[in-house]
């Protein structure tokens, strides 16, 4: 769907060059939920933005569906940009047109639809979103989620192979934030709308993404599917953002602050999918003698997949904490003795 | 204070002459205010037209125009006024200068309003690929109209004062009158009672300018 080969991007400001991205290559799957994650600053915006060509990119190719966007002159870009539909942060309705007015906006701008099949494609979106009583009024009527669905509607009506989300839920409450992205990632799936969505919150990467890619000063330093990135960070700047806003996750990933408690070996486990459900430790403990305290723990979901991760400490001799390793291996649970 | 020396069927053809000059001088400054000043906001930078160099001309001759007191400025646009119109009196004499006066008032204003909508709602059209035309008329202008009608009533009210001291150079309206019998004449009656008019219209314009963008606000 989406090749970004040696994508460069400097500006310059006061006649000093400033690189906002550097050397990015990354390849995103048709259908598929990709997420970009970094602080603020750290090119993600920029990044998103030459997926439309808001930013024009200093070098490298941007090739979508086959096309390399680069090269498009003008026309092309319009009808690029009529394809690809872009939510934002603050929304940005329009204030002076009603919610059905700018739902309508994109499609009567293009003069290819009739007044009739605007109405109808209008009506469907307000019903794909919920916002099926809420035609007439204006955005500043709705309330922050709802005005979010308007973007979504008013994204979607065009009917895009793809979807940017620029920061979509930073602006709204949790649970309005957890509403939002199950909307997109039920639209993702009826629609097999690929979509793009820049954040610094891991919890929305967690959510809905299938892939993410840490974005790090202008330089993509970690990339994979969520599953592996969230539990085995590697990089120093994604282990922050994983263990940001969450000090469950952070004790997990650095247990120093549990101090001189732990007498055995403290060990991280993490484990993905069924084996969630299934009474591992009862069956470790069957075989082996060695003493397995839980320290810190999560079970959770990543997407809809369930997935665990517990800190616990192992008190035993070598051939039982052996014993225990391979217990766990034959459970594929990933197991790493920790300093 | 003795009303009976006034003579009110003047007084009332000078508050139509005043909202005549008024009103034809505010349409013109209205058409040629409002696309100058469009012009500018989108060729300023960063924004959709930007051309520095036709900005900054653009910007020099609003502020040289806006530097000129009024009063100098009737009297120096007295042979353009006559070789526009054929005479430099009366109401006709007074719009020239009115409109001269004011429309770089007026677009200035008009930039500042189209300035104070949020950049995201631009970025937005672009984003959705709608050419830069039908985002100026169909998104800027829409979003802007409150803005617009407050600053069309401020130009309303600059005009109308404007047009009141157009009577120095023999102009027409309330202004004249005070000038030719209040002043001239110290007939303090007739002073007064072209104040008094001229307070009730700044009230009525302001009223309604208020009303209209209360109506057309989405806010």
């Amino acid at each position: 769907m989406i090749h970004i080969e040696n994508l460069h991007k400097t500006y310059r400001v006061d006649g000093r060059e400033i690189t906002a991205l550097r050397d990015i290559d990354l390849h995103i799957g048709k259908g598929e939920v990709f997420g970009i994650i970094g602080r603020s600053g750290a090119g993600k915006s920029t990044l998103i933005r030459t997926l439309n060509l808001l930013e024009r990119p200093s070098a490298g190719r941007i090739v979508i569906e086959g096309e390399d966007i680069t090269r498009f002159d003008r026309a092309a870009l319009y009808q690029l940009r009529q394809r690809i539909g872009m939510i934002f942060q603050h929304f940005n309705l329009l204030n002076a047109k009603t919610v059905a007015g700018n739902i309508d906006w994109p499609l009567k701008t293009t003069g290819r639809f009739s007044a009739a099949e605007r109405a109808a494609r209008v009506a469907e979106m307000l019903e794909l979103v919920g916002l099926a009583e809420h035609g007439s009024k204006y955005p500043a009527q709705l309330s922050g989620g709802q005005k979010q669905r308007v973007g979504i509607a008013r994204a979607l009506a065009n009917h895009p192979h793809l979807l940017l989300c620029d920061e979509a839920t930073s602006a709204l409450d949790p649970e309005t934030t957890q509403a939002i992205l199950r909307l997109l990632l039920d639209i993702n799936r009826r629609l097999g709308l690929t979509i793009v969505l820049i954040t610094h919150e891991m919890e929305v990467i967690r959510t809905i993404c299938d892939r993410v890619a840490v974005i790090d000063a202008g330089r993509i330093v970690e990339r994979g599917p969520v599953s592996e990135v969230f539990l085995h960070p590697k990089h120093p700047v994604t282990r922050s953002m994983v263990a940001q806003g969450d000090a469950l996750t952070a004790a997990l990933l650095d247990p120093a602050g549990l101090g001189d408690k732990v007498r055995g070996l403290p060990v991280r486990l993490t484990y993905l999918g069924d084996v969630t459900y299934q009474p591992i430790l009862s069956h470790v403990a069957a075989i082996s003698p060695a003493r397995i305290t839980i320290l810190q723990g999560t079970v959770s979901t990543i997407k809809d997949q369930p997935y665990g991760q517990l800190l616990v400490e192992i008190d035993g001799t070598a051939e039982e904490v052996e014993a225990v390793f391979r217990a766990f291996d034959s459970f594929k649970i990933h197991h790493e003795v920790l300093q | 204070m003795d009303l009976s020396v006034i003579d009110w069927g003047d007084i009332w053809q000078a508050t139509w002459e005043t909202l005549a000059m008024t009103g034809f001088s505010l349409l013109f400054t209205v058409l040629i205010g409002l696309p100058l000043g469009i012009l500018l906001f989108v060729t300023s930078k960063n924004q959709l037209l930007e051309q520095r160099g036709l900005y900054a001309v653009l910007s020099f001759v609003v502020n040289v125009l806006r530097s000129v007191p009024f009063l100098i400025l009737l009297i120096v646009m007295i042979p353009v006024t006559v070789l526009l119109i054929g005479t430099s009196l009366g109401v006709e004499g007074a719009i020239p200068p009115l409109v001269v006066g004011t429309a770089p008032f007026f677009a200035r204003l008009v930039e500042n309003v189209l300035r104070e909508i949020d950049r995201g709602v631009i970025e937005a059209c672009q984003a959705m690929g709608i050419r830069t035309h039908r985002i100026i008329f169909g998104a800027l202008l829409p979003e802007a109209l409150p803005g617009l009608i407050a600053a069309t009533t401020v130009t309303a009210i600059t005009l109308m004062s404007y047009a009141a001291m157009s009577g120095v150079i023999g102009g027409g309206g309330l202004g004249d009158l005070a000038i030719r019998f209040g002043y001239q004449r110290f007939q303090t009656e007739v002073m007064v009672i072209t104040v008094a008019v001229l307070v009730v219209l700044v009230q009525l314009l302001q009223y309604s300018g208020d009303r209209l963008v209360l109506y057309f606000t989405r806010k």
